[in-house]
């Protein structure tokens, strides 16, 4: 009922979904592109994988372009206007990390060494797997309903597991004897990785307090 | 009837100001849109002063009785006073404008009604007071409610507008059914006009002032008045329009900007935290004290320019 009066907010509310369901996307092409690089260090099909994931990425940033649009146009009143654009501000830095991780290896030419593949592999599935739960955080959020909390704490914890297995990588980067310049790069690519864990874990943060902050 | 045109001015500048008390906060943070409130408003400033304005016109008449030329004399008095309270900043009170002009009249005629005056008086101080009575359970009670439903953040954000919307028209229909008394009262006092028609003009004057200058009032006071969440500015409207409707039925004409900043102040107790500043404090005692007393004074000027009288040696 009195639906017609809120078309802008229906409209938001549709989108931010249909956002989140691109980044998803966009994290399945960014896996396949990884396990590609590490199953078959440099191929063909990298750099196919690599436009897939800026392709949906992009897709993403004009549909939060398109959020950003109707809010300005005053959909929703200001306080959760300013929450809802912040939150897909921060959600999209994954998106961008995604796509620098993929552009260092591209362009600075990087193949995995196998001495650290498992741990990259457990990185990158722990990453993606605070993804996914931040997704789901987002969707009970959105249609309030209860366990937010919950999440919060599984991405916290995953989150220091990645921290962890950052720290070992790295430190057997160093321990190898490759070449300095090319550690430099390696320890460079983790720590983007790592930052992928980072920004679900603020995210997560942010949605929790956005909650909280609703009741009065 | 071309006397009506000081009341209608009254009510102009009345509409132009006080709308910002009702609607101020919602425009003024983008809740709505500009158009939409100040239809809103006038429509339910009509309504209320039809339905709801003889007992505030019948306290006001009664407060002393003056002819013609002195209802014209007070109804631009009290404009005047207004114009000088807002140019010099002070936060405007209309219906005591009015009757600080009424008294200055009643001074001259030498009849005033102690009685009625006490009332009104009483009822200034009542103001905020009530506004802050009300505001602190109506906060709790309307807390409670809205936690308990549990909302998403988009059906909150439309029952929020919902609500804002529904207290700015409540808050309209008061203002009508209180400031036209403030408008024409005096006209109905000089037997000028039927009690009928004067909630009548006094509405439609009002609206005209809220439809043609209300706009840069409510985007500059609602953000200088009240800074709040959705949720505390929804309350506050509430509050200050259940106030001004519980002073309409006692039949005094009060002001809408101290029962905004009497729910401001009781929200600011029930969130512990200063939603008004000292200063702005300071502004509207100061106010209160000065709005009569200029408002009679330029009464008895006005009054003692216009029987002036050219005598030829």
């Amino acid at each position: 009922m009195f639906n017609f009066l809120f078309k802008k907010e229906n409209r938001v509310e549709i989108l931010i979904f249909e956002y989140m369901d691109t980044l998803k996307l966009a994290q399945e092409k960014f896996l396949d592109a990884i396990n590609a690089c590490l199953e078959n260090q440099r191929c063909d099909e990298f750099e196919f994988l690599i436009t897939q994931t800026h392709k949906y990425e992009s897709r993403a940033d004009d549909i939060r372009d398109e959020i950003n649009n109707l809010m300005y146009s005053k959909a929703l009143i200001p306080d959760s206007r300013g929450d809802i654009m912040r939150l897909i501000e921060s959600i999209d830095l994954i998106a961008h990390f995604f796509e620098r991780v993929l552009f260092v290896m591209q362009t600075e030419k990087l193949s995995i060494p196998e001495f650290i593949v498992l741990d990259v592999k457990d990185l990158i599935r722990i990453s993606l797997e605070c993804c996914d739960l931040l997704s789901k955080q987002l969707a009970l959020h959105l249609k309030q309903k209860p366990g937010i909390r919950a999440i919060l704490g599984i991405i916290d914890t995953n989150e220091s597991h990645c921290d962890h297995i950052e720290r070992r990588i790295i430190g057997k980067i160093f321990d190898s004897d490759l070449d300095t310049c090319l550690k430099l790069q390696l320890k460079e690519l983790i720590l983007v990785m790592g930052e992928i864990s980072d920004q679900a874990d603020r995210v997560s943060k942010r949605i929790n307090i956005i909650n909280m902050k609703r009741r009065v | 009837m071309f006397s009506l045109l000081g009341g209608v001015f009254l009510g102009w500048s009345l509409g132009s100001n006080d709308a910002a008390n009702i609607f101020g906060t919602a425009v003024s943070s983008r809740m709505l849109k500009f158009w939409t409130a100040a239809v809103i408003a006038s429509v339910f400033v009509v309504i209320g002063a039809i339905a709801g304005g003889r007992p505030g016109i019948e306290t006001l008449r009664g407060l002393t009785s003056i002819r013609l030329d002195q209802a014209v004399i007070s109804s631009v008095a009290a404009a005047v006073t207004v114009t000088i309270m807002t140019v010099l900043g002070l936060p405007v009170s209309a219906s005591q404008a009015v009757v600080g002009a009424i008294i200055g009249i009643g001074i001259l005629n030498n009849q005033i009604n102690l009685s009625g005056l006490g009332k009104v008086v009483a009822c200034w101080v009542g103001t905020p007071t009530g506004a802050i009575i009300i505001s602190i359970p109506l906060y709790h009670v309307m807390a409670a409610i809205y936690n308990r439903l549990n909302l998403s953040v988009f059906r909150s954000d439309r029952l929020l507008r919902f609500g804002l919307i529904a207290a700015g028209s409540y808050g309209a229909y008061a203002l009508g059914a209180n400031s036209a008394a403030n408008v024409t009262a005096v006209f109905v006092g000089a037997g000028l006009i039927t009690v009928f028609f004067a909630t009548l003009i006094g509405g439609a004057s009002i609206a005209l002032g809220i439809l043609t200058n209300s706009r840069s009032v409510m985007e500059t006071v609602g953000k200088k008045l009240v800074n709040l969440d959705p949720f505390s500015a929804f309350v506050v409207a509430l509050a200050q329009a259940i106030t001004v409707h519980i002073y309409t039925l006692i039949g005094v004409p009060v002001s809408t900007s101290q029962a905004v900043v009497g729910a401001v102040i009781g929200i600011g107790i029930v969130k512990g935290v200063n939603a008004v500043k000292k200063k702005t404090l300071k502004n509207i005692l100061l106010a209160w004290v000065l709005t009569p007393v200029v408002s009679c004074f330029i009464a008895l000027i006005i009054n003692f320019a216009y029987n002036l009288h050219y005598i030829p040696h």
